[in-house]
């Protein structure tokens, strides 16, 4: 199969849209290893392939039409930035503009999910941008999570300072009452945030292991 | 013919245009290339549930370029037609809510989950490919039954999700839906195997059931 004829080379990117190994595309198509690799390549050329390593060290490919149009996700940010890998069910792609560090702190924690909140504890290490992101915390109310986590994230690794002004106008009034990140989710190791931040903390010590390393 | 290159720079343009961040729910071709169904389409098709955020889209697409276009040229004297706007070949259907014959109901908005945001303020939610089928059969234009063909050729269809959302559509007041819906997977059966007989007959006891109940309605009435 010639992939430079443009009809062909659609059929092909249509019979392999997906996620696929080498030995995948090989049972799929039934052909050698050298023309699957060929495939792949023609295809990573017209910019319809990313390429992962998955646990054991193999090429994943992510084989996709609109892998072309070159957008990024928030998972994407994370695992840049994180020691705990993601792999997200959620299918949100962003174009035209790269999602900021504090953009993505606020998605993980409006997710609700336990791993990409735990994942994103690293972006503290990065942020720099306080004013920005205290903007975006108080449009969500989420300055007192945002607090919490991050003296929780003090706990375990070298991050940046956050602006104390952030800090002094997120502290909670007499009247909050204590909110959940997780609904259900509470610490038994960090009561000392939560009474401080009136936040529940959904994570333990074990949970934070990676970070250790 | 729009490639999902184009989509992507015409949803940019127009979405550095709008002042604040709206949410549009992508049907029909638009939809399908997301799905990889299709790697161009004739016209981009929406759907707004505000009122106040398809008017901030068109005057966003107006500021970018883009005219008024007669909506009655391509869907006629029909109801819930959209508002059509055209750059140079290049055509957005804009519907609010309803889309024809059908309402794209709070499920279908549920079902939406590949989101895509274009720069800061324009968010495009990729309608389900089930209910794709179901808005391609309220537009019913002269390619939407290849579309339909595609979608049912190239993906695992829950026929029960269809035939659940056909009886929404009955419960939201869209009588014509059930007739509708029936009609066009008729016409589908004919070029694509994969239609059930069951499916058809399950609409068809529905759709008598409908006229049934609307026969009592007005004997009642009198």
């Amino acid at each position: 199969m010639k992939l430079r004829d443009k009809k062909k080379a659609r059929e092909l990117l249509q019979k392999l849209t997906g996620i696929h190994t080498i030995s995948s595309i090989m049972n799929l198509l039934k052909v050698n290893r050298d023309k699957a690799i060929y495939y792949v390549h023609r295809l990573r050329k017209q910019g319809y392939v990313k390429t992962r390593k998955n646990a054991e060290g193999k090429r994943v490919y992510y084989i996709s039409l609109e892998n072309k149009l070159k957008g990024r996700s928030y998972i994407d940010v994370i695992n840049e930035n994180s020691p705990i890998n993601l792999y997200s069910s959620v299918d949100f792609k962003i174009y035209g503009k790269s999602p900021s560090l504090e953009d993505t702190l606020i998605y993980s924690l409006k997710s609700k999910d336990f791993r990409i909140i735990l994942a994103s504890l690293a972006l503290f290490k990065r942020i720099t941008k306080w004013k920005e992101l205290y903007a975006l915390a108080k449009k969500n109310s989420l300055k007192r999570q945002i607090c919490a986590l991050y003296e929780l994230s003090r706990k375990f690794m070298k991050v940046r300072k956050m602006h104390k002004l952030f800090l002094r106008n997120s502290l909670p009034n007499k009247d909050d009452k204590f909110v959940y990140i997780i609904k259900g989710l509470k610490s038994i190791h960090f009561k000392d945030i939560e009474k401080k931040w009136k936040i529940y903390i959904p994570f333990s010590i074990s949970d934070l292991e990676a970070y250790k390393k | 013919m729009i490639s999902i290159l184009e989509q992507q720079t015409l949803f940019l343009n127009i979405s550095r245009q709008l002042k604040r961040e709206i949410i549009a729910f992508a049907i029909g071709g638009t939809a399908m290339m997301f799905y990889n169904l299709k790697d161009s389409t004739k016209d981009i098709d929406l759907v707004f549930v505000s009122n106040e955020d398809r008017k901030e889209f068109i005057a966003a697409a107006k500021k970018a370029g883009w005219t008024n276009f007669n909506a009655e040229v391509i869907y006629g004297e029909r109801k819930n037609i959209p508002i059509m706007l055209k750059l140079i070949e290049e055509r957005l259907d804009l519907f609010l809510h309803e889309v024809i014959d059908f309402t794209f109901s709070k499920e279908m908005q549920k079902r939406a989950a590949i989101i895509r945001q274009f720069e800061k303020n324009l968010i495009i939610k990729v309608a389900d490919y089930h209910d794709i089928i179901l808005m391609k059969c309220a537009t019913d234009r002269i390619k939407d039954i290849d579309d339909a063909r595609a979608i049912i050729a190239n993906k695992e269809i829950n026929w029960q999700i269809i035939l659940k959302e056909a009886k929404n559509q009955l419960s939201l007041g869209n009588e014509k839906a059930l007739m509708e819906l029936g009609r066009f997977l008729e016409k589908l059966q004919v070029l694509v195997k994969n239609v059930s007989d069951k499916i058809l007959d399950e609409l068809w006891e529905l759709f008598l059931k409908q006229i049934e109940e609307k026969r009592k309605r007005l004997k009642n009435k009198r």
